[in-house]
């Protein structure tokens, strides 16, 4: 047989019944390749990245770059996650050949003004550290309420809201929670963020009142405090944020510059 | 004469061993199947509260176990666990206790681990409602749940792996291939993933990397081939002609085979991960039109010429939209998952849309086709109302392509309004309103659809059911000839004797 006949009967002949064995080794093969490429490999790879550092030519400092991020990540990134924020709030600054939030203002850093008075973006995209101290990447499923990469930098603008009734982040954040529309910003609450009331508890107001108890909550003789949960999960937002350096390496940001 | 006599005597022989295995097996399988029905019903419900408050959120907002967030992933969870897995489960062990020609010989363990699943998917949902959600899309039950889940899946299905190894050695059919892939993928997926989250400890990055993966590898590698084998079943045995294209069938298999366990990663694309991982997920996501091709071309060949028995048949009916939701599900993972989409439809609705198409509009038809012929042959019962199955058919059809529709149509507004980053952010939050109130609505109606199916199912199991020897079709006199062969015909053959 010529080898074009043994083609055409390889192709057009009724397969053999494959044997159990080959069959499974068949299965294990298929699955077993992505499995090690997309999975067991990266994720051993990533387990142990490589400390980043700011290069003197680039960055004008020699040092090893250490995230900075405080509060109480570990239990409000648990509270986070079992009140289900990560349904309609992402964690994610994509790269702007995936996506564009990296233009919208104040999601992805600030445009602020440097030593010499120049306005410089801050804005970049996600970097492998910003989920520092997190087991889990809250990356999110829908974006139905806004990305909170940059939520605990983009509060301080709210403050200045002449009609908000919070004084501090803290309170606005409480605020937003208990009920989405007391903050007098311009959302129809219909749309807004579902109340969580739960997180707080009501308290027959004596004496002065609690210094803790949010404020701008006007029920009569009733004060509202926020439960640990609360606190937890609302320190844990304030350490979203994007408006450390990073080192000239990682930084993606379409503005970033080499120190002088 | 003597011959006909034998041929006589093997069909007989051959009747009595699938009434022995039907009967072997009736109290596992009307339990996964009866649960799972009541699990879609609490799904269901579940899944209208979180569609409700989606478009105002107002609604049950005092309640703090039924809040949006809690809701939303324990109406997946229970869809996925208590409903998807569970009807799964009852097809694979029928299925291939008669494919493979054996009696069930420990039906008590499989009630045992059934119930043990049941228990954890109880105190997975009370979980999730109560607080202790684990915060990990599709994985939200509290972290103690998922090694239950492991070990009773393996005393549920184990059996059906013993039975296969000890059936003769001769024909394996193709629906055969698929369930064992299922068995042998399950475990592996699951673990893999579970393990990767919840155990070690990795780059938090990465874990929602892996995370990604299992929503799509749960979808592709466990309840795609359990409804890809059920269907390979149901539309030779009641057309009765072989399967179209043998061939065509194993290029189908592999190909889901070598396609499949790539997908899933685009959730995590533009993010701070090697970058061919997100992309590697989209293209396999796109490929797996070409599975969905062959296996859509090669059922749907086998039933041509008899589009009498599908109009008359349920099983034939839901497994023909089961088959067709996964031709739409091979071409909408096509348009949704190109570099251009994919910024639309990463953190929108559509990935909703499309996780219901999956599980809803192509599995679980799929598995109501299944259930709409293996309950009859377990209860020895016919079911009795074709009224209930016609509703339950039509509302389910209309109510998910409802769903779908607004979700990916929604979902795609709702990108591109993401995407315009120069509008205001409150635009994009507003534009997918009416798209949610449609959702709703559709959901409303799945769930009474479904209500009649639990309880036809109920009654099936209680032995209500019609004492026939002819199914009930929709269409068509009761005393007419029977599309599922002679099989139904055990009682008359002992008349006959008697």
């Amino acid at each position: 047989m010529d080898r074009r006949t043994i083609w055409i009967n390889f192709i057009l002949r009724k397969p053999d019944p494959m044997t159990f064995k080959a069959f499974i080794l068949a299965l294990a093969l298929s699955f077993g390749v992505p499995w090690l490429l997309i999975i067991v490999v990266p994720y051993g790879k990533m387990r142990n990245l490589e400390a980043v550092h700011f290069e003197m030519d680039s960055d004008g400092r020699d040092e090893v770059y250490v995230p900075r991020r405080s509060g109480r990540i570990t239990t409000g990134s648990a509270v986070y996650g079992a009140n289900g924020c990560y349904v309609c709030h992402t964690q994610l600054i994509r790269a702007s050949y995936a996506g564009s939030e990296l233009g919208r203002p104040d999601w992805a850093g600030f445009r602020i003004k440097d030593e010499n008075g120049v306005t410089i973006n801050t804005a970049r995209e996600t970097t492998p550290y910003d989920y520092v101290g997190e087991s889990f990447a809250h990356v999110g499923i829908m974006r139905v309420g806004p990305d909170l990469s940059n939520v605990a930098g983009r509060i301080r603008g709210y403050l200045e809201d002449p009609l908000t009734k919070a004084d501090t982040p803290e309170n606005w954040l409480y605020l937003h929670l208990y009920n989405s529309s007391l903050k007098t910003r311009t959302f129809n609450n219909v749309t807004g963020c579902p109340s969580q009331a739960h997180l707080f508890e009501e308290r027959v107001v004596r004496g002065q009142g609690s210094p803790e108890a949010v404020p701008g909550i006007s029920k009569e003789g009733v004060e509202i405090l926020p439960t640990g949960d609360a606190r937890a999960l609302v320190s844990y937002l304030l350490s979203l944020r994007k408006d450390d350096a990073v080192p000239y390496s990682i930084n993606y940001s379409r503005e970033k510059k080499k120190a002088e | 004469m003597g011959s006909d006599s034998d041929s006589q005597t093997k069909l007989h022989d051959d009747m009595e061993l699938r009434a022995r295995i039907d009967r072997s097996l009736r109290h596992p399988v009307m339990f996964f199947f009866a649960s799972g029905a009541a699990w879609l019903a609490v799904a269901l419900i579940l899944g209208f509260i979180s569609s409700y408050q989606s478009h105002d959120t107002r609604f049950l907002s005092g309640v703090g176990f039924l809040n949006y967030g809690r809701v939303y992933p324990a109406h997946l969870n229970v869809l996925i666990y208590g409903w998807g897995c569970q009807a799964a489960f009852g097809l694979i062990v029928w299925l291939m206790a008669r494919l493979s020609r054996k009696e069930c010989t420990c039906p008590g363990v499989i009630l045992t681990a059934g119930h043990i699943w049941n228990f954890g998917v109880l105190a997975g949902m009370l979980g999730i409602l109560w607080g202790y959600g684990s915060g990990k899309p599709w994985m939200e039950f509290p972290s103690a749940i998922w090694p239950l889940f492991l070990v009773s899946y393996f005393f549920i299905t184990v059996w059906s792996f013993i039975q296969f190894r000890c059936s003769e050695p001769g024909k394996t059919y193709v629906a055969q291939w698929y369930l064992l892939a299922a068995l042998f993928w399950f475990p592996w997926v699951y673990l893999t993933a579970h393990l990767f989250v919840f155990v070690f400890n990795g780059h938090p990055v990465m874990a929602a990397g892996v995370n990604a993966w299992f929503k799509y590898a749960l979808i592709f590698l466990f309840f795609t081939p359990v409804a890809l084998g059920t269907s390979y079943y149901l539309a030779p045995k009641v057309t009765g002609r072989p399967v179209y294209s043998y061939p065509l069938a194993l290029f189908g298999f592999w190909a889901l085979a070598i396609i499949g366990p790539w997908a899933g990663m685009q959730k995590l694309a533009g993010g701070p991960l090697p970058q061919f991982m997100p992309y590697v997920g989209a293209a396999a996501t796109v490929l797996i039109l070409i599975p969905a091709l062959a296996v859509g071309v090669n059922i749907l060949m086998t039933l041509r010429g008899h589009e009498s028995q599908v109009v008359a048949s349920p099983s034939l009916r839901f497994t023909i939209a089961g088959i067709a939701s996964f031709l739409i599900l091979g071409l909408v993972g096509m348009g949704l998952n190109t570099p251009a989409a994919l910024k639309m439809t990463q953190f929108s609705l559509t990935g909703y849309g499309f996780e219901i198409l999956a599980i809803y509009g192509f599995f679980s038809m799929c598995a109501f086709g299944g259930i709409y012929f293996i309950v009859p042959r377990v209860t020895r019962r016919e079911w009795l109302s074709r009224r209930f199955i016609g509703w339950h058919f039509w509302l389910t059809i209309y109510g998910i392509a409802t769903v779908v529709v607004c979700s990916i149509m929604g979902g795609l507004f709702h990108g591109a309004a993401q995407e315009a980053y120069n509008s205001a952010w409150q635009d994009a939050a507003k534009i997918s309103y009416a798209y949610t109130v449609g959702t709703t609505v559709a959901w409303g109606f799945i769930l009474f659809g479904s209500l009649f199916f639990l309880l036809h199912l109920l009654l099936m199991w209680a032995r209500l059911g019609r004492r026939s020897q002819h199914p009930t079709l929709l269409q068509g006199e009761h005393h007419g000839e029977s599309p599922h062969g002679p099989e139904d015909d055990l009682d008359k053959l002992h008349t006959a004797e008697a």
